[in-house]
């Protein structure tokens, strides 16, 4: 058993790094909560928000962090005629369809990186990537610290955005009842659309933290794609403060997993919650809206 | 035996903080057929699904034939011979109509041959009257043959107990002599039958108990004449019938109701109603027009021709039993649907197959069936949704008047929109549709479920709103009401105008009756 | 034996009766199929390699298909979790082979029941959940073996385990191969056209309705499931078989899952035709692409999307489909 110091150390960057990873779950929870969308390409996107990052870095010079919300806004424009062209057509034709058809973009996505990037393991570099912070008897990383800091900010913005504008009001209409939400005068269309937008610009920008803190290669995505459904099930679809504490949650005990099994272990961990999760929910997990 | 056939021991169903079923006690006796009635959504159909095993209770006990099933699953209790139609049937959709019903046989025996399975569904095709489309699917049936399927389907169950949930709906005054022959033939071959019905023929002529439900409670019981001739039970159940001969109220009398000595109300009112963009006297097109109008859902064709005018500062009122095609009129014109054949125009533009959205934009609004009241929202919140666009003060200006119209909404501005009771969640869906600042709200079955002192106040509203110049299209269920309020009215049956004239006119025609079987006679 | 349809001359023509589909399966379930596949053991001796290799995978792809088409298209569990059963089935025997010394006919069956056995212990909780959340529930049961195999080094860890035995020659496993498919064949032709099939897609369709009419969901589902776990698991142990050795990536790994699902939706789901062309399809394509797996796999996404788009029931399904007059129906 490690020292005491490494288990603090190590649970405190699970807690830091559960934020990061609530970040990229809420982008899969908005599209699930609002277009009932099971975004199998989520992985995938937060991949391409990390490479973007990194030619971003390495042909512009553009700090990672600098340049987050860019690379969010970048994700979002890309994601837009994604969402119009793939996605809306199938709308009515139940959940099948579309989820199939994410799962075709995510081999797209995957395959073309892989010919693009080929399977190298990059990672974004930066100064504060490795360097430690220390105190007392904790020590992280200080991006753990950062992209914490980052996440919580802008899941926050999230919240402020869906619970106190009239987009917002927009947008939980939609999901409680897109018939109705029409009939009262809202383009729902547009509002899946700019949803989506919102998710793969989440998952990007959370791409971009996992790629500065850790590597990636064209498969990374895969993982993040069950553990981000992972915490949007004990979240609570569409609860973003769920969401939050949920991914805090995983990332605690994927850290405690890893410190008691051993570090490759750390993902399995999170899988095995995830199943547990899905088993033990005592009534089922009930959708509203199904076909 | 004399032991009854059926014992529900104070049966009650929460969800959340709404207690659906409160304590309701019954006994089916065997040979029995009892009927249960109540208004919408009193809870009649959580009841059914208690019993046929969809729904667990949150307290009580079953006993069916002497046997605790209470925790038993809906395919056990099934199994032990209870059989159940939904009220929107639910076949099979990618099945035959025959391997409907075989499923329902395979699962009661799993090793019968397969010639001796087909003709015993054949044979109960026969009496439903399936028999001609025993091979087609599920999915092209139309409503009223797959309600037959609903029932043939849990004959092919060879139940003990039958639950038949509102087969009757939307059936004309044929059918429903069909309807009724049927039933009473199959009393030969269960034990017992519980029918909930509104169609309230049936329940007379089939059901020798009968059992009201309100607010989810048990409200009266007894034999059918007695519970039926009852007073109380005639208020409840009937709204707002006032017993026979009753002259409905002259509309003086419902103007001095109105507190018409309040000008701020009268103006809070009149600023919602929305530009009618006309100048009397000038010849204007309709402000909305359907001509020959289809419409319905894949197969199923439920509207088969409407030709309808409504012209500014009309009132125009939709009658017709359920099935006729009244909510898929109101998609239609929503844009929730379109039509497969025909043309809308609003203020003589085509506008045919516009998205819901758009024909809001123009100015139609809509007070939706069953309300669709946001939860994820507040009250207020679900009042300024359909104020998009609009600047803010002239937002918060309307939402005033909307307060002013209802000031049960103010006080609970900050609450969740479906944590209301029913009335103030119509109230809601009112306010929201004028919010909108609408030419033309389209009212949709506003009084479902809701008790006779809710809807006078509701309907108050309305006639404000009337007097105030807004245009309306009123879908009702309830025949009186419909016809104080409005101008013209057109009766449906069966997806076309089968009865149309002025209120007055209507209001005397022997065929109204014939025709429109809702409230009580 | 053609039933009639509609009287109305004014309706568009429909569908073929599922009378008549039913007919046209048994026939080829229980004559044409046969034939051919008596035909091609036959002459299997004077295949080339190259042509016992792409027959091989053929009638390998086609098994774990319809299996899979069996629970997804008939069945409406739509699972990610093909991989699971076929890495199973390949380890165990391996397992059984290595360790207990087990005749490979005896062993590929062996393998079977063992992934049925993991079908089993998964389906209480698998089961529970519907729709999406077992599709997802099943993704997160494959890629948690598939990492578990990787580091527990019980089972070889990262590098696997070698087979102790020199695997069969290639005509053999062709023979072995022809053998799997037609107990698949036969096990869908029961399933598909008896009782069995009425019960499965009456909870596919519905499956609350069906429960109210006696039907057991769960018991149905499960059934469905141990048949195809079982097919699936046996199809491991053969790739188990002919490769010599198994490890997590190549058994594990999602490329099972990716190639069935392409496969069974290219094809046309729930039809029995379906695996069959929609395999044919996919083996081509990945011999025109050997050389390039990467955009292979990209082109089988384009592939893939096209097709839920623009022909939901597969190529099998815009082959079926008659024309249509013009309707007002939407």
């Amino acid at each position: 058993m490690p020292n005491f110091d490494v288990v603090v150390s190590s649970m405190a960057s699970g807690f830091l790094l559960g934020g990061i990873l609530a970040l990229i779950a809420l982008g899969l929870s908005i599209s699930l909560g609002v277009m009932r969308l099971v975004n199998l390409a989520h992985g995938e996107l937060l991949v391409c928000g990390a490479y973007l990052s990194y030619f971003l870095l390495s042909h512009a010079g553009i700090d990672p962090l600098v340049g987050l919300l860019l690379v969010g806004a970048i994700m979002a424009v890309i994601a837009l005629p994604f969402q119009r062209l793939l996605i809306a057509p199938l709308a009515g034709k139940g959940m099948e369809a579309p989820m199939m058809t994410m799962f075709g973009v995510s081999i797209i996505l995957q395959n073309l990186l892989l010919l693009a990037f080929s399977a190298d393991t990059r990672a974004i570099e930066a100064p504060y990537a490795a360097r430690p912070l220390s105190i007392g008897p904790i020590t992280v990383s200080e991006i753990y610290v950062i992209g914490f800091v980052v996440s919580v900010l802008l899941v926050g913005c999230v919240h402020l955005l869906v619970t106190r504008t009239a987009f917002g009001r927009e947008l939980r209409a939609s999901s409680a009842d897109a018939t109705a939400a029409a009939v009262m005068g809202v383009d729902v269309k547009r509002v899946h659309a700019l949803t989506f937008a919102l998710g793969s610009a989440c998952a990007a920008m959370g791409g971009v933290l996992i790629g500065t803190a850790f590597s990636f290669t064209p498969g990374t995505g895969a993982t993040y794609l069950l553990i981000s459904f992972a915490i949007v099930v004990l979240g609570g679809i569409g609860n973003i403060f769920g969401t939050l504490m949920a991914g805090i949650a995983m990332g605690l005990l994927q850290s405690l997993g890893a410190v008691v099994l051993g570090d490759g272990y750390r993902d399995l961990v999170g899988l095995v919650l995830f199943l547990l999760a899905l088993a033990l929910r005592p009534q089922g997990i009930a959708m509203s809206g199904g076909r | 035996m004399n032991s009854p056939l059926l014992v529900a021991d104070g049966l009650v169903k929460r969800y959340g903080g709404v207690v659906a079923t409160d304590n309701v006690s019954l006994a089916l006796g065997r040979g029995q057929v009892m009927g249960i009635i109540g208004p919408n959504g009193a809870g009649k159909s959580t009841l059914i699904g208690l019993l046929g095993g969809a729904l667990t209770p949150s307290q009580g006990r079953i006993v069916f034939n002497g046997e605790d099933i209470t925790g038993l699953s809906a395919s056990d209790r099934a199994r032990r011979g209870i059989g159940r139609t939904y009220q929107i049937p639910r076949p099979f959709l990618d099945m035959t109509v025959r391997e409907n019903l075989l499923a329902a046989r395979f699962s009661l025996h799993p090793f019968e041959s397969g010639a001796k399975a087909r003709a015993a569904c054949d044979a109960i095709l026969e009496r439903c009257g399936l028999a001609d489309v025993a091979d087609l699917n599920g999915r092209d049936m139309p409503l009223l043959r797959r309600k037959r399927l609903e029932v043939a389907r849990a004959m092919a169950l060879e139940p003990r107990l039958l639950l038949l949930d509102e087969v009757g709906a939307g059936l004309v005054d044929s059918e429903v002599t069909e309807l009724i022959g049927l039933i009473q033939s199959l009393r030969h071959d269960v034990e017992g039958i519980i029918i909930i019905e509104h169609v309230l023929r049936v329940v007379r002529e089939c059901c020798e108990q009968l059992l009201v439900i309100n607010f989810g409670k048990k409200f009266a019981e007894g034999a059918t004449s007695e519970v039926m001739a009852s007073d109380e039970v005639a208020t409840v159940y009937l709204g707002t019938a006032r017993g026979d001969g009753a002259a409905t109220l002259p509309e003086d009398k419902i103007l001095d109701r109105l507190d018409m000595s309040k000008p701020a109300h009268a103006a809070a009112v009149s600023g919602l109603v929305g530009a009618r963009g006309v100048d009397a006297g000038t010849a204007v097109p309709p402000m909305l027009e359907l001509l020959g109008v289809h419409a319905g859902y894949g197969q199923a064709r439920v509207l088969n021709g409407i030709d309808l005018q409504v012209r500014p500062g009309q009132v125009v009122a939709i009658l017709g039993t359920n099935g006729a095609g009244k909510t898929t009129l109101s998609h239609v014109i929503s844009g929730a649907i379109r039509p497969t054949a025909g043309q809308m125009r609003v203020d003589g533009v085509d506008v045919t197959g516009a998205p819901p959205h758009q024909l809001a934009r123009l100015g139609l609004a809509q007070c939706m069936e069953g309300r669709r009241i946001f939860a994820p929202l507040t009250v207020e919140e679900n009042l300024l949704l359909p104020a998009r666009g609009v600047a803010a003060s002239d937002r918060a200006e309307r939402l005033e008047r909307v307060y002013t119209l209802f000031p049960d909404l103010q006080k609970m501005r900050s609450n969740g929109g479906t944590s209301m009771s029913g009335g103030q969640q119509q109230m809601l869906a009112i306010g929201r549709a004028l919010m909108a600042r609408p030419r033309l709200v389209l009212f949709d079955e506003i009084s479902l479920g809701l008790a006779p002192i809710m809807m006078d106040r509701l309907y108050e509203a309305l006639f404000e709103l009337r007097q105030a110049g807004l245009t309306m299209l009123i879908v009702e269920q309830d025949v009186e009401r419909a016809l104080e309020l409005a101008d013209d009215v057109h009766v449906m049956e069966h997806g076309r105008f089968a009865l149309s004239g002025t209120a007055k006119a209507i209001r005397d025609d022997p065929r109204l009756r014939h025709l429109y079987i809702g409230t009580a006679d | 034996m053609l039933t009639s349809q509609l009287s109305h001359p004014s309706h568009p023509e429909p569908l073929p009766s599922p009378l008549e589909l039913a007919n046209m399966s048994r026939f080829c379930a229980y004559l044409f199929l046969p034939a051919c596949l008596l035909a091609l053991a036959v002459i299997a001796p004077a295949m080339s390699d190259y042509a016992l290799e792409i027959g091989f995978r053929l009638l390998l792809l086609i098994t774990l298909a319809e299996a899979w088409n069996l629970l997804a298209g008939y069945g409406g569990l739509v699972s990610l979790g093909t991989a699971s059963f076929v890495g199973i089935g390949a380890y165990a025997l391996t397992g059984l082979v290595n360790q207990a010394d087990v005749p490979f006919f005896l062993a590929i069956p062996a393998a079977g029941l063992a992934a049925a056995l993991l079908a089993l212990t998964v389906s209480r909780a698998v089961f529970r959940l519907r729709g999406l959340y077992f599709t997802v529930g099943t993704l997160a049961l494959a890629e948690a073996l598939r990492m578990f195999m990787v580091n527990y080094s019980g089972f070889g860890g990262a590098s696997g385990l070698f087979l102790s035995v020199d695997p069969p020659g290639l005509l053999e496993l062709f023979w072995t191969a022809l053998a799997i498919f037609a107990v698949t064949s036969l096990a869908m032709t029961v399933a598909t056209s008896s009782r069995f099939s009425i019960l499965l897609r009456a909870v596919r369709d519905d499956e609350d309705a069906a429960a109210q009419i006696g039907v057991r969901p769960f018991r149905i589902k499960l059934i469905a499931f141990l048949v195809a776990s079982f097919l699936m698991g046996m199809a491991g142990a053969l790739q188990g078989l002919k490769v010599g050795a198994v490890e997590p990536y190549g058994m594990f790994g999602i490329q099972w899952t990716v190639n069935v699902l392409s496969i069974v939706i290219i094809g046309g789901q729930g039809l029995r035709a379906g695996p069959i062309v929609g395999a044919l399809f996919v083996v081509l394509l990945s011999e025109l692409l050997a050389d390039y797996p990467a955009l292979h796999l990209a082109i089988t996404g384009v592939i893939l999307i096209v097709v839920i788009r623009f022909a939901p029931k597969g190529l099998v399904g815009l082959f079926q489909r008659r024309p249509r007059a013009a309707g007002g129906v939407q």
